[in-house]
């Protein structure tokens, strides 16, 4: 059905990467980039330093410059637009927050580059400064404010002009674990209530999966895996990724056997069982990621209870037991030495010793089949 | 919501126990004993001398006010003041309106070569002495010298042009003596601006223009009043170049002092130095009150 010219309702990505390249003169920090981000999406870009993230950032954000590719932000091209004519704000890592303003004039400071009246300015940086708990702090000089009130002046300051994309470059990194995770929570949450597109950018694994939507998992200045925090975790797809995002058992072998939905791999010293996949065919080598946490101990040598629903076991000696509060962390060892980790919760259940013989056992769907 | 203290690092500073205190002490002592040493006895050798009495030959030590009476009672003392913060103020401000620009271009070179160019360049003039300088600057002001021939060549003048033996000529070598001396106080200061900042204001809607008017220029004004005062305190005080460039014809009172002294005036040339001290001190002192505000807000410290 043909739809009347100029009724066409088209929703742009709140921002688009097509194909984005950064040299630094020799360097190549960003390769080929191509993401899509909703609006409203909360969204991280995550890997190791030097893996390109805070460069998209900055080339969302108009600080950089792509040598190549396109950038839009809600479907207009923005490559030559400079930061100040973009309706995106950044929260820098070290927050650059102006030493010479107070708390007020910090967060009005964009609004009185846009010439808004003065009523309107006290209004929204009142609103602004409930909005990050910092109320009745208006006249406080920055060195006056703790690490924690400093980073939520920060959020004010971009919020307060309501950007239809706001950009955090790692700003949590300075402060200690408690307020970290405390303002992960807060800022999650105030996503939701102004609803604004956040790309969030950090090396943190966990803080990645504490608050995104979707996760981009970045290496060498290409994106290896885009997805929601289970999918990258549950279902990574490369070995990057297993191992970046949380422990991983790696083994590899070859496939020598597929029976329906299932394939056999054949490790150096294991029978592996795991699900197929399309594209991989018997006499592939292949890579599979088992997490620790899916690994059950079944019993201790000598006992057999329960070990039937398990498509997958393997004795094991302890070599290493680390008591971490909630959770127990074993490192064991196959018979011919393969490590392997598995993580029990502490519900009471005894606890093995170094040198223990078990078994231990993961289901087929534990498996992860990984590409590259 | 988690009650926060005050940062932790702020704290710490400002509340140093003894210990770190006896460490600064220690660190600043020599230098303020070997000023202290040095200024106290001159100082106290100078009021002394203020009040003898001079014969016309010789110093007497009889208690008078003869040689302040004369220094206030005679309008040519009042008129060779007058004439000297006007030298030292034009002076102050060419240097820096040169000096900022141009510290801060040298803030925004990237390529290390150029930076180190631009460094000989700003600090060359104080490889050379003070009067190689000026008698340079004689050759090239003079009735004959360079830039009356260039101007003559471009016919931008029918005659000369006298930039030399006047205070055009003091002026002109006196901006070039002092320079280094505005641009590193300045430069200091935008080297130690977070890039970020300029950044920030850009992310929040201020076009260059407006991210220096807000940002760059306030943060960086410490380090421009602190060259400006510099460079105000060295041309008070400037000998050799009034001397040479004036020809006679420009008087300051470190050239009175040094004449009165030649003369064996001790007393009149006492209360001069006396005289030049307190102006100093006086227009420093009157300043920072006035600039006080200013200055501690772009220091992050409570106006």
């Amino acid at each position: 059905m043909a739809v009347p010219a100029g009724r066409e309702v088209r929703v742009h990505p709140a921002v688009e990467l097509r194909h984005v390249t950064k040299w630094f003169g020799k360097v190549q920090a960003v390769r080929g980039v191509t993401l899509q981000i909703e609006g409203n999406e909360f969204f991280s870009l995550l890997g190791p330093s030097g893996c390109g993230k805070t460069t998209i950032l900055r080339m969302v954000g108009g600080f950089e410059r792509p040598t190549e590719g396109e950038v839009f932000l809600q479907g207009h091209r923005v490559n030559d637009i400079p930061p100040y004519r973009r309706d995106t704000n950044l929260i820098f890592q070290h927050l650059a927050l102006f030493p010479h303003l107070d708390v007020f004039d910090n967060i009005a400071f964009g609004l009185r580059m846009r010439r808004l009246d003065r009523e309107t300015i006290r209004q929204k940086v009142s609103r602004a400064l409930e909005l990050v708990d910092l109320a009745g702090l208006d006249s406080r000089r920055i060195h006056q404010l703790s690490g924690g009130q400093r980073q939520r002046v920060a959020i004010a300051r971009a919020l307060v002009n309501e950007p239809a994309v706001l950009l955090l470059d790692e700003p949590l990194g300075s402060l200690d674990l408690r307020l970290r995770m405390q303002m992960q929570i807060e800022l999650k949450e105030i996503q939701h209530r102004v609803g604004t597109t956040f790309i969030y950018v950090t090396h943190d694994q966990a803080e990645a999966l504490t608050m995104s939507d979707r996760i981009a998992v970045m290496r060498d200045g290409q994106v290896e895996q885009v997805g929601t925090g289970r999918d990258v975790y549950e279902r990574p797809r490369t070995r990057f990724v297993a191992t970046f995002l949380g422990d991983s058992n790696l083994f590899e072998g070859r496939i020598t056997a597929m029976d329906g939905d299932r394939v056999q791999v054949q490790t150096a010293d294991l029978t592996v069982v795991a699900p197929a996949q399309p594209g991989v065919a018997p006499g592939a080598t292949v890579s599979l990621c088992v997490r620790p946490e899916r690994m059950r101990a079944l019993h201790a040598v000598g006992a057999a209870a329960g070990a039937e629903q398990y498509e997958n076991t393997s004795a094991v000696r302890v070599c290493n037991v680390t008591f971490k509060g909630s959770v127990i962390e074993y490192r064991l060892a196959t018979a011919s030495g393969h490590p392997l980790m598995m993580q029990a919760h502490s519900d009471g259940s005894p606890i093995f010793s170094q040198d223990e013989a078990l078994t231990v056992g993961w289901r087929k769907d534990d498996c992860v089949v990984l590409m590259g | 919501m988690i009650v926060e203290t005050p940062h932790a690092a702020h704290a710490v500073r400002s509340h140093e126990p003894w210990r770190s205190r006896a460490v600064v002490v220690g660190l600043v002592g020599p230098a303020v004993v070997y000023i202290l040493a040095l200024l106290a006895p001159a100082l106290a050798i100078l009021l002394v001398n203020s009040v003898y009495h001079f014969t016309g030959t010789a110093v007497q030590p009889i208690l008078t006010f003869e040689a302040y009476h004369r220094f206030f009672a005679d309008p040519y003392y009042g008129n060779v003041i007058t004439q000297e913060i006007r030298l030292a103020v034009v002076t102050t401000a060419l240097c820096v309106v040169i000096g900022y620009p141009t510290a801060y271009a040298i803030a925004k070179i990237r390529r290390p070569v150029w930076v180190i160019t631009a460094y000989i360049l700003i600090f060359s003039p104080l490889l050379t002495s003070t009067i190689v300088r000026a008698y340079g600057w004689v050759i090239i002001l003079a009735r004959r010298g360079l830039v009356n021939w260039l101007l003559a060549q471009l016919h931008v003048t029918t005659g000369p042009v006298l930039l030399v033996y006047n205070i055009t000529g003091v002026t002109i070598a006196l901006v070039h003596v002092l320079l280094p001396f505005t641009v590193f106080p300045i430069l200091s200061v935008l080297l130690r601006l977070d890039p970020a900042l300029r950044e920030a204001a850009a992310d929040l809607g201020a076009n260059r223009l407006q991210a220096f008017l807000r940002v760059t220029w306030p943060l960086s004004f410490p380090g421009l009043y602190a060259a400006a005062q510099l460079t105000f305190v060295l041309a008070m005080n400037a000998y050799v170049t009034p001397q040479l460039l004036g020809g006679g014809r420009v008087q300051v009172l470190p050239l009175l002092i040094y004449q009165n002294i030649s003369d064996l005036n001790w007393p009149l040339a006492a209360v001069e130095a006396i005289a030049l001290i307190a102006l100093v001190w006086g227009i420093i002192l009157s300043s920072n009150l006035l600039f006080r505000r200013s200055i501690a807000i772009a220091e992050g410290r409570s106006g």
